[in-house]
């Protein structure tokens, strides 16, 4: 950085420690001073390129080449209106060659090649793609999403971690101290054998020692930072990552245990399917083919589905049913006071 | 062997800790080619990892007399091919490069000559430079493969030059086949070098980590990055090559930028196809989904990524210009980089990639210049890759220089195992081994992985040949300890001096003294300068001190050899955690004492390891204190373990600190250590040492031969094939 000099005035960041530089649109730089001095109307011609200027927007150079500055501004410019991702393209190809020709755009305005062409192809992409432009702006590339969740995830490890281990460390060292006086006060008060208290003392400490990598482990666990509410919706401002809805979550019913259905016919019960070759009932019904066996059709399904449906219903009154309708409407009313 | 053995069936990884000195080497080797030839569809290979050159020769060599035994009672050629492997500076035969001195530029030179763009042009034109031995290789070498037989690296760099081919790349290229490799652990665990040379090591293979005490260091030190303002200077710099090139080629040859774009277009695939020569540049990460996918349109072109660089360099500028110490983690410099120059996390994951890439495309023969790019490439990578584990603390200056403004950006691994994750999953039996691994259920902890073998085992020895005794107290009854608020004490510094001179005035021959850091051996010895200790101490021994410049070590070094050579005796003071303390031995009469004065603990102010010790505790619920005396203990056992290197060897351990007798620290010595070292030596003065190590010395000066170990540390034939002794071996089987 000591050998940036000021291009007008030639002061140099050596004998002036306090000398500023500053960039303007045109990408070239001036001192703070220059500035003062050159553009104390407001506004004035950059003294290298003769490009008309405003004293507002001088900034002040942020990298060794003004150059980089110049792009960056520029770069941010441009990148406001072509910002659509990834997912706005349908092959990954295309995307590249949309992030080429930004690139493209870009470079041209910053070596002022072919400017009136690039300006006009920056106005037709802004009409045209007004709508996704707008879009995109309040939403967050999946990448930045990724990193801002790293980063917070990373902060509240930090915290956590910190305090825990701190504590667990200084835990430590009471139980020590306290596991030496206790050795100490038994030594000078008690009767039994010094060597017994010892031997002991020794034992109690090795069990302790065993005890304690255990709970470091559990301490240690990695921390997970909650990012949903406990309804389900994400913390923060986030739109959905996904446009899938959510997978349903599975509850732990009890097992599902068969019971055969009981039908209610409201007549004679038609014979069983078993039987009804037997009783000649399917003498009245075509035989099935080979191919319709083949499926698993026999003639004694359709014999007996002939039979339930001639017997169901013949003994159906409308006052019986009526009942029933009613006793199913309390029992309705009955689940959803329980 | 049993307990490996066990490990090789279950195919399961196992930690075993053996003293040095007791033939670790000779048993893993055995043992696992024995394995290799009676199962071979099993296990297929064997990869051998040591950690410098030196200790690379000397697995080679027990390989070899390993094969020559094979041969002599089978008599034939065994068909078994071992190699060693390491970097082009120690491999390379070209007339010019192989003169270079530096790693890296060897490399990079080496590259310049052999990379496929260069060898391209020369084709079409004969002025272009290639090396000579690397197209030999190319155009003969691979057809022909390596005859079976063991080859060091001076054996590999003959054969290449006999041959006229270029050792390093057939030795790359032997390894598919080879049965047995031995290298660095760094082209394992670095995964920017693993990826391109141990990718096609087949599953069933047997990993072996020798001395592999500071395993977790590696591992961290291989995913951590480091920039300084420097750095971030260079890098403007090659950035601005990067541009110039680039215009250049736009003027002169578009087609080529071109082709490169519709290749990144069709994704990074076909892109990382590369040759085997252009590895200079490599993804340091694994995540192969990435590799999967195209890059980003926003760095897509060579220009649009040029302009990204300088965007992440300058925003890197503008972090460093910190006043106070900023420690934040990933995600957090991820949000930060977005806002500031709006720089995405994607097209960061593929930074490194991506400049691999351009760089291949603009033939930059030259890496060297661009290794403070690649450095930022790849901390873009990691950043933006792994978001747990990693922390990123700048310092605006050093601890010890507040004054001088040295801005740096630490991107540090706190987790080990992220490194090694890899090489655990993917091969079917890891053994990690060093005569140092005590306490042995901390390994499993920190590189997260389940052991089906974690054993320790103790010398099986004739007589009592090391002499473990803790001093707590000096002649004068004053405690002794490295303790921070007594370090300063005269009584304490007096008490140092004084048993260093009683044992120098009673042990014959080399004595090594390790302090806890430098800063504390320079205080230490300057105020024994003036008690008048230097003097007394000079009168039996001549004096060598360990310096952190390397070069005034080693000539300090060779001074002692020669000391203890002619019978002068010498006492060397050097650093635990030095260079003195984890690579060189002192046997038999280089070390017949070691001192340690003061528990090693690490730095314990620095914010890397207060970071790490944070993650330790909240991943894997290991207490900073734990920590904390689990690495100084392994260190101080590093120490000790210097004089013991065989079992003719005898060697006096003096630890001189009054913590050493607790029992939390007492029990993390390695067992081979604690089994001497009984009760009654745990809490000696001074005077109580010195008569001890008198009355010891004198039994170890009886005449010992080889017929006294006979029978109980050494065994004929005969022996081990009597029936009391195959009852015995049989009744450990079971028991196991």
């Amino acid at each position: 950085m000591d050998d940036q000099t000021c291009p007008k005035c030639k002061t140099t960041k050596y004998r002036n420690p306090g000398m500023v530089l500053m960039v303007n649109a045109c990408g070239h730089a001036l001192c703070e001073s220059c500035v003062e001095l050159l553009f104390s109307k407001g506004s004035g011609a950059c003294p290298e390129c003769k490009c008309p200027l405003r004293r507002n927007n001088f900034r002040i150079q942020l990298f060794e080449d003004p150059a980089v500055d110049k792009e960056v501004d520029i770069r941010k410019r441009i990148l406001k209106e072509f910002n659509k991702r990834q997912e706005d393209f349908p092959t990954l190809r295309e995307y590249n060659d949309y992030l080429e020709e930004v690139e493209t755009i870009i470079f041209n305005l910053v070596f002022d090649n072919d400017t009136t062409n690039t300006n006009k192809m920056i106005d037709n992409y802004k009409k045209e793609n007004k709508d996704i432009t707008m879009k995109n702006r309040n939403r967050q590339s999946q990448e930045e999403i990724e990193l801002e969740e790293l980063i917070e995830a990373e902060k509240a490890q930090q915290s956590e971690k910190a305090n825990l281990y701190v504590n667990a460390e200084l835990e430590e060292k009471k139980q020590k101290h306290k596991a030496r006086e206790k050795l100490i006060d038994e030594l000078m008060f008690s009767d039994a054998d010094a060597k017994s208290i010892v031997a002991s003392h020794v034992q109690a400490t090795a069990a302790l020692a065993k005890e304690q990598p255990k709970a470091a482990v559990q301490a240690g666990g990695p921390v997970v930072k909650s990012s949903k509410f406990s309804s389900g919706i994400q913390i923060g401002l986030r739109q959905n990552t996904s446009s899938f809805l959510p997978i349903p979550k599975q509850e732990d019913l009890p097992l599902f245990h068969y019971s055969a259905p009981v039908f209610d016919y409201d007549g004679p019960s038609p014979p069983a399917i078993a039987v009804l070759g037997k009783l000649n009932y399917c003498a009245n019904i075509r035989a099935a083919n080979v191919t319709e066996r083949a499926g698993g059709y026999t003639e004694a399904l359709s014999c007996c589905r002939a039979l339930q449906e001639a017997m169901g219903g013949l003994f159906y009154s409308p006052q019986s049913s009526h009942k029933t309708t009613i006793v199913a409407a309390q029992e309705t009313d009955d689940m959803e006071t329980t | 062997m049993l307990e490996l053995k066990h490990a090789l069936d279950a195919k399961g990884h196992c930690l075993l800790e053996m003293p040095s000195g007791t033939g670790k080497t000779t048993t893993l080797l055995s043992l696992i080619v024995a394995y290799m030839k009676a199962h071979p569809l099993d296990l297929t290979k064997l990869v051998y990892c040591s950690r410098t050159v030196p200790e690379i020769e000397k697995v080679m060599e027990e390989l070899r007399k390993l094969m020559n035994y094979y041969e002599k009672e089978l008599g034939m050629e065994q068909n078994i091919l071992g190699l060693a492997l390491s970097s082009r500076k120690n491999l390379c035969i070209h007339p010019s490069v192989s003169k270079e001195r530096e790693g890296k530029v060897v490399d990079g030179r080496c590259y310049g000559l052999t990379a496929s763009f260069v060898r391209a042009r020369h084709g079409g034109d004969d002025s272009v430079p290639v090396c000579n031995f690397y197209e030999g290789f190319d155009a003969h070498g691979k057809e022909f493969p390596l005859p079976p037989g063991v080859y060091n690296l001076d054996d590999l760099k003959e054969y290449g030059q006999a041959k006229g081919w270029c050792p390093y790349f057939l030795a790359r290229y032997t390894i598919t086949h080879a049965n047995i490799v031995v290298y660095s652990y760094h082209y394992l665990l670095d995964p920017k070098i693993a990826e391109v040379v141990s990718k096609e090591i087949s599953k069933s293979s047997v990993v072996v980590f020798d001395e592999a005490h500071n395993i977790d260091n590696v591992c961290i030190d291989s995913m951590s990055v480091k920039i300084t303002k420097r750095l971030l200077d260079k890098c403007s710099n090659s950035i601005q090559i990067l541009e110039t090139t680039i215009s250049n080629m736009k003027e002169n040859d578009n087609r080529r930028l071109e082709r490169e774009y519709q290749r990144l277009v069709e994704g990074l695939r076909d892109a990382t196809i590369a040759r085997e020569t252009d590895m200079a540049l490599v993804n340091p990460v694994l995540p192969s989904e990435i590799l999967e996918e195209a890059v980003p349109g926003t760095i897509r072109t060579a220009e649009h990524f040029v302009a990204f660089l300088k965007r992440v360099v300058e925003y890197i500028k503008t972090r460093l210009r910190v006043q106070h110490v900023v420690q934040e983690s990933p995600a957090g410099f991820l949000r930060d980089i977005h806002t500031k120059v709006c720089v995405d996390r994607k097209p960061l994951r593929f930074t490194a990639e991506r400049l691999a890439s351009l760089i291949r495309t603009l033939e930059i023969s030259d890496l060297t210049d661009f290794s403070p790019l690649v450095t930022v490439s790849h901390f873009a990578t990691l950043v933006s890759t792994y978001t747990k584990g990693f922390t990123i603390i700048i310092e605006p200056f050093e601890d010890r220089a507040p004054t001088v403004s040295n801005p740096i950006l630490y991107f540090s691994c706190l987790d080990s195992s992220i490194a090694i994750k890899p090489v655990f999953n993917r091969f079917q039996t890891v053994v990690i081994t060093s005569g140092t691994l005590s306490p042995l259920d901390m390994y499993p902890k920190i590189l997260d992985f389940h052991p089906v073998i974690m054993t320790s085992f103790t010398m099986t020895l004739a007589r009592p040949c090391i002499l473990p005794m803790i001093v707590s107290k000096g002649n004068d009854q004053v405690a002794m300890s490295s303790r921070y608020e007594t370090r300063e004490d005269t009584a304490v510094i007096r008490n140092y001096g004084n048993l260093l001179v009683e044992v120098a005035a009673a042990v014959p021959d080399g004595i090594v003294c390790f302090f806890t850091s430098y800063l504390y051996l320079e205080t230490i010895v300057s105020s024994w300068y003036d008690q008048g200790i230097i003097d007394q101490l000079q009168r039996h021994k001549l004096l060598f001190i360990e310096t952190q410049d390397a070069a005034e070590t080693s000539l300090a070094l060779i001074n002692y050899i020669k000391a203890c050579d002619n019978g002068r005796g010498a006492v060397l003071l050097s650093v635990a955690r030095g260079k003195v303390s984890e690579g060189i031995d002192f046997d038999h009469h280089l070390g017949r004492a070691v001192l340690m004065f003061g528990i090693p603990y690490v730095y314990t102010q620095s914010r890397i390891l207060r970071a790490r010790l944070e993650y330790l505790r909240d991943q894997f619920q290991i207490r900073e204190n734990d920590f904390l005396t689990f690495d100084a203990m392994r260190h101080a056992a590093q120490c000790l373990g210097r004089c013991m290197r065989g079992k003719t060897d005898y060697g006096i351990m003096v630890l001189a600190d009054k913590r050493f007798s607790r029992a939390d620290k007492r029990s993390k010595l390695p067992k081979w250590i604690q089994e001497h070292l009984k009760d009654t030596n745990c809490n000696l003065s001074t005077e109580e040492c010195v008569q001890i190590s008198k009355r010891w010395l004198r039994q170890m000066a009886q005449p010992f031969s080889r017929e006294d170990q006979l029978g109980i540390s050494l065994l004929t034939l005969e022996q081990l094939q009597s029936e009391d002794m195959q009852k015995k071996i049989q009744q450990r089987a079971q028991a196991a």
